[in-house]
């Protein structure tokens, strides 16, 4: 292979941008390590290197891979970005550069222990007390806790990247809850997926031994139940930047995801909330912050946490990783300082370069910073709360002053730092390589007395060509990190994820899964339900005004008239078609149904069902498989990108709806056969049922308790059985015209009918009757009692009194109290089942409110 | 001098609570010039778990949590403590002490001991009392100069305070923030401690919070009413060379053998008597009743009555 079809990819990199960069020296040679790489590229070619970008981003899309942007317009779940174009560093360097990584995450380490210790940093003046007495991250409730593990910060990620010597600096360290090795496993899995050919020839070294090392310290770090702990992983929510990594480690380690309200503290121990009652919890991976983990003792306002965690802590009934207060570390100013502590506790000098910082609490180091303050980078101590980062050189006469005044003020709480000019890598954008800033993220996790350090990491790269920072938050991608070892001819066979779990998993069992789990999957069922029979019967009504217009009977008219005014009884959307509105709507229908259809705010429209749905969905998106995930997005897709402007369009409008009928179709069956009845599918299928019989009971009410004449009587009970898709089987059992009690007959009493009733019913009480017994007691519960009624009631109907017209020759009385005697019993079923197995009723209060804001 | 603290806060719920978890810094500290003799803190309902830290600034906290349905929560704590001030350290303020000027004051806090690291966080901002207002400032300079004493200084901020703020309960809350306590002028004993303790952190010196409580009298001639004393603030300034002196800015004076100290903390939020998270629903009501009085021995109970008789 000779060099020329490699180097003509490059032949613009460096058009009106020269800096250091990782493949291509000035010179225009290529860096070696690359050499193989860029090979398999040119062996595919730029048409097919875009080619396969676009098939990357698709996978990334279909599973559903996403970061959250705060306050983003685009609103949550942006699609996570993945450059094809892999980060190369050779394993000679990188054995180099994993052992600065032990050594700094051994020494902070050794940081967090004093500063909740014995403080001897501080005492001995080798770090000015205020770089940690200031610090928000500092948290005083934590001083003097002892710990289980041999290590006490177990986590660490650092952010590196390369300076101008040419060696990897640390930029940043990660401490508090370490983003991005999901992300990362994610990205080597997808490009492994779409270019295999990369990987030809070339020994990249694979991530599992980390997961292992990773999954063994979650087990490990348990001081209670140690031959078989419970681990949990604990996310802030659905809302939360990096929501998709938890749902992912959830789903990858095997371990619940849960929230802070899944949680409970009783005995001086940290309980899960199942189905049967609650399970004890000895190892918390936890994704929250530390201020938010404990409203008792941090911040009273936090709901994301548990309250009295801090004191389960102390009295090591439970691990937490990383323990809360770590996030001091996450301190600028404590770079002027690295090296004297590494010397301090270590007798050696530092690894891994830093950038050059000045702490302003000092006389001297802040007279050059406030002289010098154009060439630097300005940063508070604590970035927790994502205050801005000074970039001097960008900022105006009056924001430095502003700036100095600032620093000035409260000196101490500043960083002063270089301004260094970091490498680029190649990215691929549209047809040509462009060199991008770059920040690699690694990972560290406690290993005996060292640390593990993950073979590569997280790449990400600035957003655009120019742009100084890198930042998920703000936009910008990222890249699979491959450390390559060109010295080994050997190339292993693909490694694959798989280790013996220590443990069994605690958590199988319906009586073992988590009450939260477990009211999501009930709720996914009722809104599922609501979004495919409120679907069915808008396309049904469509259906009726397209055929009136062809037939313009008079009977027609007055049929579709109360089909209209049924859509307002089904879905709670007052007035709609009832009331003074009546006239109005039934002039213009389509702009009513327009908001049934697509008016998100109207609690009982479509968009509702659907939104909330989606709510419940992202919630338990561990449990969802790939496919499940596919089907959705493209349901999703058809939805939103439906135009506005044919909102008022009968045919579209009967079009979209049969794409969304098909594909929801197709979801709950996948849903069926990819979760299990003791994973939680149970409840789903409880909350299914009862949504499909209150329709069935609603519709119902609507159109079969009043009286109609012949010829209208007969357009509605059609128009019934098609919208609950029941005319064929109607036709095969009766054979005969429609006739009201044939119709009840089906819809409402049939024993083996899967959309009548009193089947629905039947298997709700089945299904109730599977639910776990929270006591030993035999007697019924207020939820079996209910449901039992239900079934009775609906046993003991009969078809020839229901249709029993009343003296008035209008309405039937029986089956109208039947109907809204069952309606309040489901009613009554749904909220006792909520009462006893959800119980997330209770609100948490401050005995006193003291929150504070600063 | 012995006195006999009872501190009684109920808490009455609307509905019922399912289960709660607090803290509680009620117990009397025990130091040259204070100890503490006897201590008991009830709980009702019992409470499922009960422990004693040392928090980070040497106080002792009760965490207890309640576990099971409950509809009130009573805590008492009930203490014996024997108050010597004379013993005390700066019990009287030498010369030399009261001679330090500002000027000298915050020369002295930058040549580190482990002394004056351990006083210089409290410079610092904490939950309640940050980023100190221009309003504040200056109303700390018209007694803070370079070269006055910051005993004097310290002593006159007292004073104003004392005379410019008025005592109103009704105007604060617990977390009324110091900049409308300032422009009000108006609050309680704990606003006007941290006010003050905001005013010297401003001018670059360490100042405390210091919670306890203080022994009230009854109008002349009259017998003295169960609970109608409080609990207490004031606060405290750092004196490099010297050390913590107190000041009591309700009372307008230096706090002796009628204050019974407590805890020490950064401001209110660091230690309040009790806190709190419970889980139920609905509103609740607090009453709180405070006594201090001298300590009569059983002997002198008997005597007094047999006096009386």
């Amino acid at each position: 292979m000779t060099k020329i079809p490699i180097t003509s990819f490059f032949s613009d990199y460096f058009k009106d941008f020269e800096n250091y960069d990782e493949v291509l020296k000035s010179d225009m040679t290529i860096n070696p390590n690359w050499e193989k790489l860029l090979t398999n590229f040119s062996k595919l070619g730029m048409d097919e290197l875009n080619k396969k970008q676009d098939d990357l981003d698709w996978l990334l899309a279909e599973n559903g891979v996403t970061y959250n942007v705060y306050n983003d317009p685009n609103g949550l779940n942006r699609p996570w970005n993945l450059n094809i174009i892999p980060f190369v560093i050779d394993q000679k360097e990188w054995k180099t550069i994993e052992k600065g990584l032990q050594q700094r995450a051994h020494l902070l380490d050794l940081v967090l222990k004093d500063i909740y210790g014995d403080k001897k940093l501080i005492k001995d003046g080798i770090v000015p007390s205020e770089i940690i007495y200031a610090h928000r991250g500092f948290l005083r409730p934590c001083h003097q806790i002892q710990y289980n593990t041999a290590q006490q910060l177990v986590m660490h990620s650092a952010d590196l990247a390369r300076g101008p010597d040419g060696r990897m600096w640390v930029v940043n360290d990660r401490t508090e809850a370490p983003s991005g090795m999901g992300y990362a496993l994610e990205n080597r899995f997808s490009v492994r997926e779409v270019v295999p050919d990369f990987f030809k020839e070339i020994n990249v070294k694979q991530p599992f031994g980390f997961f292992k090392d990773f999954n063994d310290l979650l087990i490990n770090s348990a001081a209670t139940n140690k031959e078989n702990p419970t681990i949990v992983i604990l996310t802030p929510g659905p809302h939360n930047e990096t929501y998709f990594e938890h749902a992912y480690l959830s789903s990858f380690l095997g371990y619940p995801l849960v929230k802070g309200n899944d949680l409970v503290v009783r005995d001086n121990k940290v309980w899960i909330k199942t189905l049967k009652g609650l399970i004890q919890v000895d190892v918390i991976y936890r994704r929250v912050d530390d201020a938010y983990s404990d409203p008792l003792e941090l911040k009273g306002d936090s709901y994301l946490g548990v309250a009295g965690l801090l004191n389960v802590v102390r009295a090591k009934n439970v691990s937490i990783i990383n323990p809360i207060g770590s996030g001091v570390l996450e301190n600028p100013g404590l770079i002027p300082f690295m090296n004297s502590i590494c010397k301090y506790f270590l007798k050696e000098d530092l690894l891994l370069p830093q950038i050059a910082s000045w702490w302003c609490g000092q006389e001297k180091e802040r007279k050059y910073v406030l002289e010098n303050i154009r060439k630097l980078v300005v940063k508070p101590i604590d970035n927790t709360k994502r205050e801005h980062i000074y970039f001097c050189e960008f900022l105006s006469d009056k924001e430095i002053e502003a700036l100095k005044k600032e620093i000035l003020a409260k000196p101490y709480r500043y960083v002063a730092q270089e301004k260094i000019s970091f490498s680029t890598a190649p990215n691929l954008t549209k047809d040509s390589l462009e060199p991008r800033k770059v920040m690699c993220r690694t990972f560290a996790v406690a290993k005996e007395n060292s640390y593990s350090i993950m073979p590569g990491g997280l790449v990400r790269v600035a957003a655009e060509r120019k742009k100084l920072s890198v930042s998920n938050q703000k936009g910008g991608t990222s890249k699979d990190f491959w450390v390559t070892n060109n010295a080994n001819k050997s190339f292993k066979k693909r490694q694959r994820f798989h280790w013996h779990h220590s443990s069994s998993n605690i958590f199988s069992g319906i009586e073992n899964l988590p009450s939260n789990t477990a009211e999501n999957l009930f709720w996914s069922g009722r809104y599922l339900a609501r979004t495919l029979v409120t679907a069915r019967y808008i396309r049904m009504v469509l259906n009726q005004m397209t055929n009136s217009e062809f037939n313009k009977r008079e009977s027609d008219t007055e049929s579709l008239h109360i089909l209209y005014q049924s859509i307002t009884h089904l879905t709670s959307i007052f007035p709609g078609f009832t009331g003074k509105n009546k006239e109005k709507a039934i002039e213009n229908p389509l702009e009513e149904i327009a908001i049934v259809l697509f008016d998100k705010t109207q609690m009982g429209s479509l968009a509702h069902a659907l939104s909330s749905f989606n709510n419940s969905y992202y919630t338990l998106r561990n449990l969802w498989s790939k496919d499940i995930w596919r089907v959705f997005d493209t349901l999703k897709k058809d939805w939103n990108g439906f135009d506005k402007k044919d909102h008022h369009n009968v045919q579209k409008l009967s079009k979209l709806l049969d794409t969304i009928i098909t594909k929801l179709i197709a979801f709950i069956g996948l849903i069926e056969e990819s979760i299990l009845v003791d994973q939680g599918l149970l409840l789903y299928f409880i909350g299914l049922q009862m949504e499909q019989a209150i329709m069935t009971i609603d519709k119902s009410r609507a159109l079969l308790t009043i009286s109609y004449n012949e010829d209208v009587e007969y357009e509605i009970l059609e128009s019934l059985l098609n919208s609950h898709e029941s005319l064929n089987i109607y036709r095969y059992s009766f054979k005969s015209y429609l006739d009201i009690e044939n119709v009840i007959k089906l819809i409402l009493l049939d024993d083996a009918y899967s959309r009548s009733l009193k089947y629905q019913l039947n298997r709700i009480r089945r299904d109730v009757f599977r639910l776990p017994k929270r006591t030993n007691d035999a007697e019924l519960t207020t939820l079996e009692t209910t449901i039992l009624k239900a079934c009775d009631m609906i046993e003991n109907a009969k078809s020839s009194t229901l249709i029993q017209v009343d003296e008035n020759g209008f309405t039937r009385t029986e089956l109208e109290e039947l109907l809204a005697s069952l309606s309040d019993l489901i009613h009554n079923t749904s909220m006792s089942l909520t009462d006893m197995y959800f119980n997330h009723s209770d609100e948490q209060i401050q005995l006193i409110n003291q929150n504070y804001t600063n | 001098m012995i006195f006999s603290v009872i501190h009684k806060t109920t808490y009455n719920y609307a509905n019922n609570v399912t289960y709660c978890h607090n803290l509680a810094n009620l117990k009397p500290k025990t130091f040259v010039g204070q100890e503490l003799l006897e201590y008991e803190l009830e709980i009702e309902p019992k409470p499922t778990i009960l422990k004693e830290n040392i928090d980070f600034f040497g106080n002792s906290v009760t965490h207890f949590s309640i576990e099971k349905q409950h509809k009130k929560l009573v805590v008492t704590a009930k203490s014996k403590v024997k108050r010597s001030y004379e013993a005390q350290k700066n019990a009287s303020i030498s010369d030399e002490c009261k001679s330090v000027t500002l000027e000298q004051a915050l020369a002295k806090l930058k040549v580190l001991s482990p002394e004056i690291i351990e006083a210089k966080q409290y410079v610092l901002d904490s939950a309640f009392i940050n980023n100190i207002s221009k309003t504040i400032h200056n109303y700390a300079k018209k007694s803070f100069q370079k070269e006055r004493s910051v005993f004097e200084a310290t002593n006159e901020l007292m004073q104003r305070i004392f005379k410019e703020f008025k005592f109103d309960a009704s105007f604060s809350t617990v977390a009324t923030p110091i900049d409308e306590v300032i422009e009000a002028k108006k609050g309680v004993c704990q606003d006007f401690a941290q006010v003050a303790i905001a005013c010297i952190r401003s001018m670059g010196l360490p100042a405390r919070y210091v919670s306890g409580y203080i022994e009230t009298f009854p109008p002349p001639g009259k017998e003295k009413l169960f609970g109608t004393d409080a609990s207490h603030a004031w606060f405290s300034v750092y004196i490099p060379g010297f050390g913590w002196i107190d000041f009591d800015p309700t009372n307008n004076q230096i706090p002796k053998n009628q204050h019974i100290i407590v805890a020490y903390g950064r401001d209110y939020y660091d230690v309040p008597p009790l806190k709190g998270v419970i889980y139920g629903s609905g509103e609740s009501t607090l009453e709180v009743a405070v006594d201090i009085r001298p300590f009569k021995s059983e002997n002198q109970q008997q005597q007094q009555q047999q006096q009386q008789q």
